[in-house]
């Protein structure tokens, strides 16, 4: 993990240095990023920047701030993580129980992902204007909007991973479908929904952090957005807030790692799925 | 469950039962044709055959997993589906089918959680059952932790636990090695014995047929039908004596006999003993 972060560090520094400072064309295309500090600071840059005071003046310094502007962000990931993933297994769940249902409702599910967030906000917020929800809710349900996907589709295919002799069981228990979902279905799919719902954690704070620039949530996406604007200033900045988005996908992350930890801690090493 | 009559019904009683697969198209498979089994509350009958003849779906028609499509199966004197709803029957599988997220005592105690058995109820049986398959110890651990014949025992455990009068068993020891597999047929006995148990045991060994029950039930494939019933008049206690026992031999050689001609349709002596 700090390998990583260290390698990736690395590779910027080496490519910083080495490569062209304004950039390079390839057959015509200006694709070769440019190398100057303005689009390329150094990385002690960056990190320095934390330090510098938010505002000219203030004696708020951006890492405070950013630290205000991330806890808003992740408690809103959260708050679109559990949405989605409620939405996301109650969807499975349903899907399972009538076939009718899977084949009606799979497309749209489908579908819905194609559209743009972006596409969304609006009408989320004239909903969610109307309902007299606080404005926090609206970008938590357009995180839910991306996150519940992947949960979705990897409850659904757990639920039906379970072998027939397993069914069979149950059968001759004369368990209902619902006991059957509860003693069976449902933690036979555990294995199949934890992946699900990492994917969703990142996700969801993607879905915010694009949320709050397109609503004016004052989070860690639009601190970026405001950051950058002043790039000519002060073009180091904008990448605080770059770190934040980052470091919130990887809490996320691990929030739903620690869960699974917890939740297969008694399951076999090896999950043949 | 508590009769204070000794049952006067059979445990099993089919009729004229016949199953076909898939009935109509053009993938219809005739499992089963005409099939007429009785079989006394007590017995362990022991069901026998080419692979294909049938013999699961036989049991799992007792099960009342599958509906026949002719003909009709009764359980302890009722209607195979309203014994299945009263729980009159246990089940275990060559795969031993427990859960892996439930602690060994866990997965004993699932058919009286669904049956609705207070907590301690459950607790104080599954420890008896634990007793009686030699795996006191081992309440606490997970399934994949215990061998395979281990796993077995449990899920025979589980298939015993609601004191069913019935206990049917599809090739229960397929997958175990030679001596596992007969330390585990002294066991069964013992344990369906202390039960009162009557047992419908699917095997593809000869002499695990022979060793464990009253009767052999010799099917043949094509479309499955019952070609034999042999009485096994070994005595109810039996060891490891037994086995080398010349009746033993005898029957042995009898079933292989029948399973024979079964498939040349009985060509010379054994026209029609039944
Ligand atoms: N669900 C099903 N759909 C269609 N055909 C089936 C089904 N189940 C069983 N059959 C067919 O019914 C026949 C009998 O199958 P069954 O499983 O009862 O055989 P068996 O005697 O248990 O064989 P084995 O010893 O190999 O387990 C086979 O020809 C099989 O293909
Ligand atoms: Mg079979």
């Amino acid at each position: 993990m700090l390998l990583a972060v260290a390698i990736a560090a690395g590779a910027w520094e080496l490519y910083k240095a080495l490569g062209p400072p304004d950039g390079g064309d390839v057959f015509g295309w200006r694709i070769i990023p440019k190398t100057n500090d303005r689009v390329m600071p150094h990385i002690w840059e960056m990190l320095a920047e934390f330090g510098d005071p938010e505002v000219r003046g203030r004696d708020t310094a951006v890492w405070e701030a950013m630290l205000g502007y991330s806890w808003y962000t992740l408690r809103m990931s959260l708050a679109g993580l559990l949405l989605g993933g409620a939405l996301g297994i109650g969807l499975a769940v349903l899907m399972a129980r009538f076939r009718v249902v899977e084949r009606g409702l799979l497309p749209y599910v489908v579908l819905s992902q194609t559209i743009p967030l972006i596409a969304l906000a609006p009408q989320v917020a004239a909903l969610g204007g109307n309902w007299g929800l606080p404005k926090w809710t609206w970008a938590a349900a357009l995180a839910a909007f991306l996150s519940f996907f992947p949960v979705t589709i990897a409850t659904l295919r757990g639920l039906q991973s379970v072998p027939a002799a397993s069914l069979e069981l149950m059968d001759s228990f004369a368990a209902s479908w619902w006991t059957t979902l509860r003693k069976l279905r449902f933690p036979a799919a555990v294995p199949f929904i934890v992946p699900g719902l990492k994917l969703a954690a990142t996700a969801s704070v993607i879905g915010v952090v694009v949320s709050e620039v397109s609503l004016g949530l004052r989070g860690v996406g639009f601190a970026a957005l405001s950051y950058g604007q002043k790039t000519t200033s002060q073009p180091a900045t904008v990448y605080t807030a770059v770190f934040a988005a980052a470091l919130l996908g990887l809490i996320m992350f691990g929030l739903v790692s620690a869960a699974e930890a917890f939740v297969m801690r008694k399951r076999p090493t090896e999950i043949n799925t | 469950m508590t009769d204070t009559a000794q049952p006067v019904h059979p445990s099993v009683d089919a009729r004229g039962v016949a199953m076909s697969f898939n009935q109509g198209t053009a993938e219809q498979v005739d499992a089963l044709v005409d099939v007429d089994l009785r079989i006394e509350s007590g017995a362990f009958v022991s069901l026998i055959g080419p692979s294909g003849c049938g013999k699961s779906t036989l049991l799992r028609l007792i099960a009342n997993l599958i509906e026949p499509t002719a003909g009709q199966v009764m359980v302890n004197g009722k209607d195979a589906a309203q014994a299945r709803l009263d729980q009159d029957y246990g089940m275990a599988f060559q795969q031993s089918g427990l859960f892996d997220w439930r602690t060994v005592t866990k997965n004993i105690e699932l058919p009286l959680e669904l049956k609705g058995w207070g907590k301690a109820e459950r607790s104080a049986r599954a420890a008896e059952m634990l007793e009686l398959v030699k795996l006191a110890d081992r309440g606490n651990h997970m399934p994949w932790q215990l061998s395979g014949g281990q796993q077995q025992r449990i899920a025979i455990a589980r298939a015993l636990a609601a004191h069913p009068p019935l206990l049917l068993m599809d090739e229960p020891f397929g997958a175990l090695d030679e001596m596992t597999r007969e330390h585990m047929q002294s066991e069964l006995l013992d344990i369906c014995a202390a039960a009162n148990t009557t047992v419908v045991f699917v095997t593809h060994s000869i002499p695990e047929a022979v060793y464990l029950s009253t009767q052999v039930v010799v099917m043949s494939a094509g479309p499955g039908r019952i070609t034999d019933v042999i009485d096994v008049d070994l005595g109810r206690t039996r060891d490891e004596d037994t086995r080398e026992d010349d009746g033993f031999y005898k029957k042995v050689t009898e079933v292989r006999e029948a399973l024979r001609g079964g498939d040349h349709e009985r060509s010379t002596h054994r026209s029609e003993d039944r």
